[in-house]
Parts: C-alpha cells; sequence; structure tokens
C-alpha cells in the first residue's frame, strides 16, 4: 500500500513538474510542433472512423427501441446529448489513451535504452522538455479538439443511418440534433478531455522516461501507459461528470 | 603538448545502489593524447566517459575537463564545456525521428549560436563528407548498416569540431574491416583536429594501434596505466590479459 502511494505521488509530481516547466523558456517549439502532428493529425483516422461507427451503431439500436413509442423524432437529439455529454469525450479519451499513450510510452523507453537520452543530454538540452514537457502540452491541447472531431464525425455516422432508414433530410437531422443542445452541455464536457490528455501525457511520459529494464522495459512501458491512463481516464471521468453537476446543475435534470 | 591536463580523474568514486562502479580512481590524459579505457564488463568504462562529460556526477573527487572542475559546475558551465566536446555513443544513438543531416545540425543550433542556418547546413555536409556518409543526409537512422551508424553518430561527435572526443566502444558489433575503418577515422581525428580522444573499449588491437595510452579497471579499481610495452610487463595478471593480442 505504502508503495502504491508513493508510486502515485511519484506520477504526481512528474506530472505537476510538466505543467511547470511549460511555462517556463526556452520552450521547444520544434518538437512541440512534431508532437501536434503526431498526436492529432495522426489520430484521425482513427477517431473519424470511432465516430462514424458509433454513430450508426447508436443510431440503429435507439431506432429500434423508440420507434415502438413514436418517438423516433427524438434520435438526434439522444444522440448529439450522448455523444456532446459523454461518449464523445470518454471514447476519444480512451482511443488516444491506446493508441498514442502506448506511442509515448514505448517512443520515450526506447530513446532511454538506446542512448538517445544520454545524447540529448550531452548536448546540453533538457531531455525532460524536449521529450515529456512537449508530450503532455501537445495531449492537453490536441484531446479537446480531437473530441469536437468525434462528436462531429459521429453525427455524420448518426445522419447516415437516419437517412437510410427514414430518409430524412440534413437540415431536419442538425435541427433536432442542436434543439436541445445548450453551450452548458458541450463546452465543459469538451474541456474536461484536457485533464485526460494531462493523464495520458504524465502516465505514459513517466513510464517511458523512467524505464531502466532493455528491452523489455520498453514493452512494459508501453503496456502500463495504456492500461493506468485508460483506468485513470475512467475514473478521472466520474469525479468530472459530478463536478460538472455541481457546477452545472442544470445539466444533471 | 600543453602542461595542462585535457582530463584528469583525481579520487573520483561513483556508487550505484550498493554497487561501487568506480573507488578512487586517478589519471590524468594530456592534450591531443589518445586514452583507451579497457576492462571486463561492468568496471566503470562507460561510467567514467559519462562523468566527462557530465551525465553523470561523482559521489566524491574531481572530475576536471582543461581547468574545469565539471563535477561541481553549473549547467551554464557545463554547457560551455561541452561546446568543445564530442560523444560518440556505443549505439551511436542517433535520433532516429530526425534525418542524419538534423541529426548532425542539432548540436550546431544548440551549442553554437553564432552560426546561420547557411553555416550550419556547410559544416554538417563537410563532416559528412569526411566520414563518407555526403550522400545519405536525408536518410533516416533506421535506413543505415551498423558501420554506417557508427560512422553517422561520430559525424555528430566531430560536428563542432570538439578539443575533446569521447568515445564508447567504437568497434563493438561490427565486422574487422569496418572497426578498422573506424579507428582509422579517429586517427584522422586526433591527426587533424589536434584533439584528445577517450576511448572505451575491448578491442586491443584498435586500443594498441589508436592509444598512446591505456587505462586499465577492474572491479572500479585503476590497476594499469600507461603504453602499451609498459602493460606489457605488468605483474598485474589480469593486466597482462586484458592487452594481450590475440
Amino acid at each position: 500500500m505504502k508503495k502504491f502511494f508513493a508510486f502515485i505521488g511519484e506520477v504526481s509530481c512528474f506530472g505537476l513538474k510538466g505543467l511547470w516547466e511549460a511555462f517556463r523558456p526556452p520552450f521547444e517549439w520544434e518538437f512541440f510542433v512534431h508532437e501536434i502532428e503526431e498526436i492529432g493529425w495522426r489520430s484521425l483516422p482513427l477517431v473519424s472512423a470511432a465516430g462514424l461507427a458509433l454513430g450508426i451503431v447508436l443510431s440503429l439500436h435507439t431506432r429500434s427501441t423508440l420507434v415502438r413509442f413514436g418517438a423516433e423524432a427524438m434520435i438526434p437529439s439522444l444522440q448529439s446529448a450522448s455523444f456532446f455529454n459523454e461518449l464523445g469525450p470518454l471514447i476519444t479519451g480512451l482511443l488516444v489513451a491506446g493508441r498514442v499513450g502506448a506511442g509515448i510510452g514505448a517512443g520515450i523507453a526506447n530513446m532511454r535504452v538506446t542512448e538517445q537520452i544520454d545524447a540529448i543530454e550531452s548536448l546540453s538540452i533538457d531531455s525532460f522538455k524536449m521529450l515529456v514537457v512537449t508530450r503532455i502540452v501537445a495531449c492537453i491541447l490536441i484531446l479537446p479538439m480531437l473530441t469536437l472531431y468525434m462528436d462531429f464525425t459521429s453525427l455524420i455516422g448518426g445522419f447516415i443511418a437516419e437517412r437510410l432508414a427514414a430518409h430524412i433530410s440534413l437540415q431536419l437531422y442538425l435541427d433536432r440534433a442542436f434543439k436541445t443542445v445548450e453551450w452548458a452541455n458541450f463546452i465543459p464536457p469538451t474541456l474536461k478531455t484536457g485533464v485526460f490528455g494531462l493523464i495520458i501525457g504524465t502516465v505514459s511520459g513517466f513510464f517511458g522516461y523512467t524505464t531502466d529494464e532493455g528491452s523489455e522495459g520498453v514493452q512494459r512501458a508501453a503496456t502500463n501507459s495504456v492500461v493506468l491512463s485508460s483506468l485513470l481516464i475512467i475514473l478521472t471521468d466520474v469525479i468530472l461528470v459530478k463536478a460538472i453537476f455541481f457546477l452545472f446543475p442544470r445539466d444533471a435534470i | 603538448m600543453s602542461d595542462e591536463a585535457a582530463v584528469e580523474f583525481e579520487h573520483v568514486c561513483k556508487t550505484f545502489g550498493n554497487r561501487k562502479v568506480l573507488d578512487d580512481v586517478s589519471f590524468k590524459v594530456g592534450q591531443g593524447e589518445a586514452l583507451c579505457i579497457m576492462g571486463r564488463s561492468g568496471t566503470g568504462k562507460s561510467t567514467s566517459l559519462k562523468l566527462m562529460i557530465g551525465l553523470l556526477r561523482p559521489d566524491s573527487g574531481k572530475v576536471c575537463i582543461g581547468a574545469e572542475d565539471i563535477a561541481h559546475s553549473g549547467e551554464e558551465d557545463l554547457s560551455r564545456v561541452r561546446r568543445h566536446m564530442g560523444f560518440l555513443f556505443q549505439s551511436a544513438a542517433l535520433l532516429d525521428s530526425f534525418t542524419l543531416g538534423d541529426n548532425l545540425a542539432l548540436p550546431l543550433r544548440r551549442l553554437d549560436k553564432s552560426k546561420s542556418p547557411a553555416e550550419i547546413e556547410r559544416a554538417v555536409d563537410e563532416t559528412l563528407e569526411r566520414v563518407g556518409l555526403d550522400l545519405d543526409k536525408g536518410k533516416m537512422p533506421s535506413e543505415l548498416s551498423g558501420g554506417m551508424r557508427k560512422r553517422a553518430g561520430l559525424a555528430r561527435a566531430l560536428v563542432l569540431r570538439p578539443k575533446l572526443l569521447l568515445v564508447d566502444e567504437p568497434s563493438s558489433g561490427l565486422d574487422r574491416i569496418t572497426a578498422s575503418e573506424i579507428d582509422e577515422l579517429l586517427l584522422k581525428v586526433k591527426k587533424e583536429y589536434g584533439a584528445t580522444l577517450v576511448i572505451v573499449t575491448h578491442d586491443v588491437r584498435g586500443a594498441r594501434r589508436v592509444g598512446d595510452c591505456i587505462a586499465i579497471l577492474d572491479r572500479g579499481c585503476l590497476i594499469g596505466f600507461g603504453t602499451a610495452g609498459e602493460l606489457d610487463k605488468s605483474d598485474h595478471e589480469v593486466v597482462r590479459e586484458l592487452i594481450a593480442e590475440c
């Protein structure tokens, strides 16, 4: 138990150091832009596929139930509420934890094992800033954007399913989808994914940066990054949803 | 040769956990000399190199590069000293997300702010030509063979025209001919740049060929130091065994 809390403390200090260093010059812009591309741009195909598929599937499931009550007109608003409030942020977080978390953990661990981090340090470059801080900040900024993109693609998926099933027009679908959406149920859930980004960047950066066990360490860093990031995202989501309901009570009704 | 040593270890001790890796080690390397450090695996050879470039700090003792004791200097002073040093890592340690050209440009961009992008480009081209990789500038490290990676690592270590070149196992994983080519390059660097070399190696032939003197480490202690001829006559059995040619 003592070891567990010591570990949590270490990871937390690592993340706080990352945040602190993000505001202190020199800034590694070149590497930051590279990470934005790596974490954001290269996640788009996965997020697109997942958003479209989930949009279609959710629409098919809800249609079969709601049609019995003659309430199929509610499908677009149900779809938007589900994705904007919860599914979009959580699934984006988990997808990125899988794709990016493993990449960051294994990538940095491999650099440690092959002495690339020593080579960076020998040039008087702060390897923590160059490799960890850039990734943490990139994750924090990219996650909300990817979430918006996931919301958007899921609506497209939902529209395709509705169009095929009920020949609904795009205009009517969007009208119904956004009828019940307010800024308060859209902005806080999207912004909470910044916290998911912090978790992914910190946890995977920690496992990668602190490894010292050769190629086995690289494998372990990748696995642990995904498992712990995903677990923490799910647990943090519960806390953040509760906090959002507390701050915006109308959402809770 | 000037009186001031290029590298000096004074009673250096270094421990990792319970394991004493270096125990009261002292030696000097003169300017423009080549020192080869030999010894069995795990006896503190690579640790000595990492102490020389400030990647590790000794638990006690002094590590002097020129007149500067880097064991106790701050990051800024260390950065200034490193401006005149190059390090060839055992695995070459090229950054795998950078092209070969970018790997070489990085030290210039970070440690030599006076150079314009055109000058950096020119310095990179010249250095790559020197190690025979001028046609591979745009390649990624994964596209290079073992020998090419080693030469690329050497090129990165040389791009700042260092006065002190630290080399960790230059012949490891290479065939005899390629290892011999790397030795040739090191001798050329020593002659043309007037650089001091500190080479960690297991290759006796290479050490005898490149080194002006050889240091033998065993269980963290310096058990032999001198020219190959002197060490051949050493009373210490491990020293004689380690430098005996096959």
